[in-house]
């Protein structure tokens, strides 16, 4: 298991720096010219790829954990005995299949003849039989599928924090006189803050990695760092470059991990006591 | 005072389940146009058919695809559980010398993208001669699933009373059979559950099975993503898709239920384990 995890990692790392080789013939000798170009070349478009990237991925992950927050509130303190179903309610689309619910978006919802332009024909929010433009094949639609596609998670940490905080320290505001929006500013979110952070993590990593969403309702230029990896593995091979970028990815997501790592300890405890119960 | 604060309370449920329809909307739409009998899944609905269902069941590449994601998605439940018990055990021991380091190297498949990962697996199988292979694509998936198994078994392991393994061994029974007997039966929730995620991580994975599933032998994941792109291969698709969306659903709540009603019933009993002991007193 081990070998099959840190093979490749090691394997990529001396593609990336052209020890070994896909293309037969070619000498491997030790270069940098691969990182060289890609990390300091002038207007290197894998770059800016990776940029464009990491703007959509920490779009993504403010606006989910922001939208995820009033429901993981809503279940926790108001929801009452049916928190749990709730919970199981919000959380059970997560657990359908990932590219269905892709599909299901790129193929039948916000297509030209979608059901997302009929409603709005419907409601006369739009001409007649005139598709929104922007509904596919956008920037708009790669937030809307990764944001659609996090939610349930997100909500999940979130809860986890609020469900487990200590409720005496909110009576104990209101009873020193604390109005009920102090009291959520002053007390309830800030004690949440782990729980949130957790979310935003739980969100910003799996999605700096993510080419699925942009292969079915991106353009051609919403295509994210993802996909330029797997072009370099598909029908005109670089390994050599695309082992660059794929080493990358993965040291950007583990300096993420790291920054970000106490929280997420944090937030897997609270998980060990919620399974534990 | 009150007005607002029930406003408030109105509008957070209200939220909820506006949130509610917005996630389960395209679900319900697959299971809708599963039954429209139009050959393009458009508004208005045509009328009702299953002939979809009927083509779908027909299609022995779409059946193929299906049967192979299955395969795989049992085989890596099984497998990736297994080692997930072993893991568990392994970590829970005292003893263990750089348990930070060897925690860091088995939850690694969490954080590193899969991307990087099919294309690092596609560079070893090169490496050592292999050609891609369902094999490949099987062993893929274990290293991505193990993580999700140690996480649903750990807490549940470390969570047990130790009272319970000790009484067994005091009664005689082996470290085997205490493991046997006590151990392993107070598991079996959390067993099912890690069978399940991880049974569901590889039915559903796509960049892994995109590079290592041979040509002519996609996993179903792969089938759909080629599919779709094909208009009159569209509604098989809906209709297979909407049946897999109702039995996720099915499975998820029946687990989730399962799960909460086995372990309470576990904690306030611990009955099997319970029994175990007691059958061991009476041998001793």
């Amino acid at each position: 298991m081990v070998l099959l995890l840190l093979g490749p990692v090691v394997l990529l790392a001396l593609y990336s720096l052209n020890l070994r080789t896909n293309i037969p013939g070619t000498p491997t000798d030790y270069s940098t010219a691969n990182w060289q170009d890609f990390l300091t070349g002038a207007g290197n478009p894998f770059r800016s790829r990776f940029f464009y990237s990491m703007q959509i991925t920490v779009l993504v992950s403010v606006a989910a954990t922001a939208a995820a927050y009033p429901l993981a509130y809503y279940l926790a303190f108001h929801a009452r005995r049916f928190r749990y179903p709730l919970l199981l309610l919000l959380i059970a689309p997560f657990f359908t299949s990932y590219l269905l619910r892709i599909v299901a978006w790129a193929d039948v919802m916000l297509n030209d003849n979608g059901v997302v332009n009929h409603v709005l024909w419907a409601l006369h929010l739009e001409p007649q039989g005139t598709a929104v433009s922007w509904l596919l094949y956008s920037n708009f639609s790669i937030f809307l599928v990764l944001f659609y596609s996090w939610i349930p998670f997100v909500s999940l940490p979130i809860f986890a924090v609020l469900e487990n905080m200590d409720h005496r320290l909110i009576e104990a505001a209101t009873d020193l006189g604390a109005g009920r929006f102090s009291t959520f500013w002053l007390v309830t979110f800030p004690l949440s803050l782990p729980g949130v952070i957790a979310a935003f993590v739980f969100v910003l990593i799996p999605t700096t990695g993510e080419f699925i969403a942009p292969l079915y309702v991106g353009g051609p230029s919403n295509q994210l760092f993802g996909n330029e990896i797997q072009g370099f593995f598909g029908d005109s091979p670089n390994w050599n470059y695309g082992a660059v970028l794929a080493i990358a990815l993965i040291a950007v997501v583990l300096v993420l991990t790291v920054i970000f790592g106490r929280f997420l300890d944090t937030d897997l405890r609270a998980h060990g006591a919620e399974a534990g119960r | 005072m009150m007005i607002l604060r029930g406003v408030g309370r109105a509008s957070l449920a209200l939220y909820y389940w506006a949130f509610i329809v917005f996630l389960f909307a395209p679900l319900v739409v697959i299971v809708v146009f599963a039954f429209n009998k139009s050959s393009t899944p458009v508004l208005p609905i045509a009328a009702f058919s299953t002939r979809w269902f009927e083509l779908a069941f027909a299609n022995t590449q779409l059946t193929g695809a299906l049967v192979r994601s299955a395969a795989i998605g049992v085989a890596t439940g099984l497998f990736a559980t297994a080692l997930g018990i072993m893991s568990s055990l392994g970590l829970s021991a005292s003893r263990l010398r750089l348990r930070a380091f060897v925690v860091a190297i088995l939850l690694l498949p969490l954080v590193v993208p899969y991307i990087s990962l099919a294309v690092g697996l596609l560079i070893l199988l090169n490496e050592l001669g292999l050609q891609i292979s369902l094999w490949a694509v099987f062993l893929g998936h274990v290293v991505i699933a193990l993580p999700f198994s140690i996480l649903v078994v750990l807490p549940r392991l470390r969570s047990l009373d130790p009272a319970l393994v000790e009484a067994a061994r005091d009664l005689g029974s082996g470290e085997v059979s205490a493991f046997n007997l006590v151990t392993l039966p107070l598991l079996v929730p959390s067993l099912v559950s890690s069978f399940l995620i991880c049974f569901i991580t590889s039915f559903d994975e796509f960049a892994i099975a995109s590079f290592l599933a041979p040509p002519g032998l996609p996993t179903y994941p792969v089938f759909l993503y080629a599919g779709s792109r094909t208009p009159a291969l569209l509604p098989e698709l809906i209709a297979i898709g909407s049946i897999i969306i109702v039995a996720s659903l099915v499975i998820v709540v029946m687990a989730e239920g399962g799960r909460r009603w086995a372990e309470q019933r576990l904690i306030g009993q611990t009955a099997p384990a319970a029994e175990n002991v007691s059958m061991l007193a009476s041998d001793a």
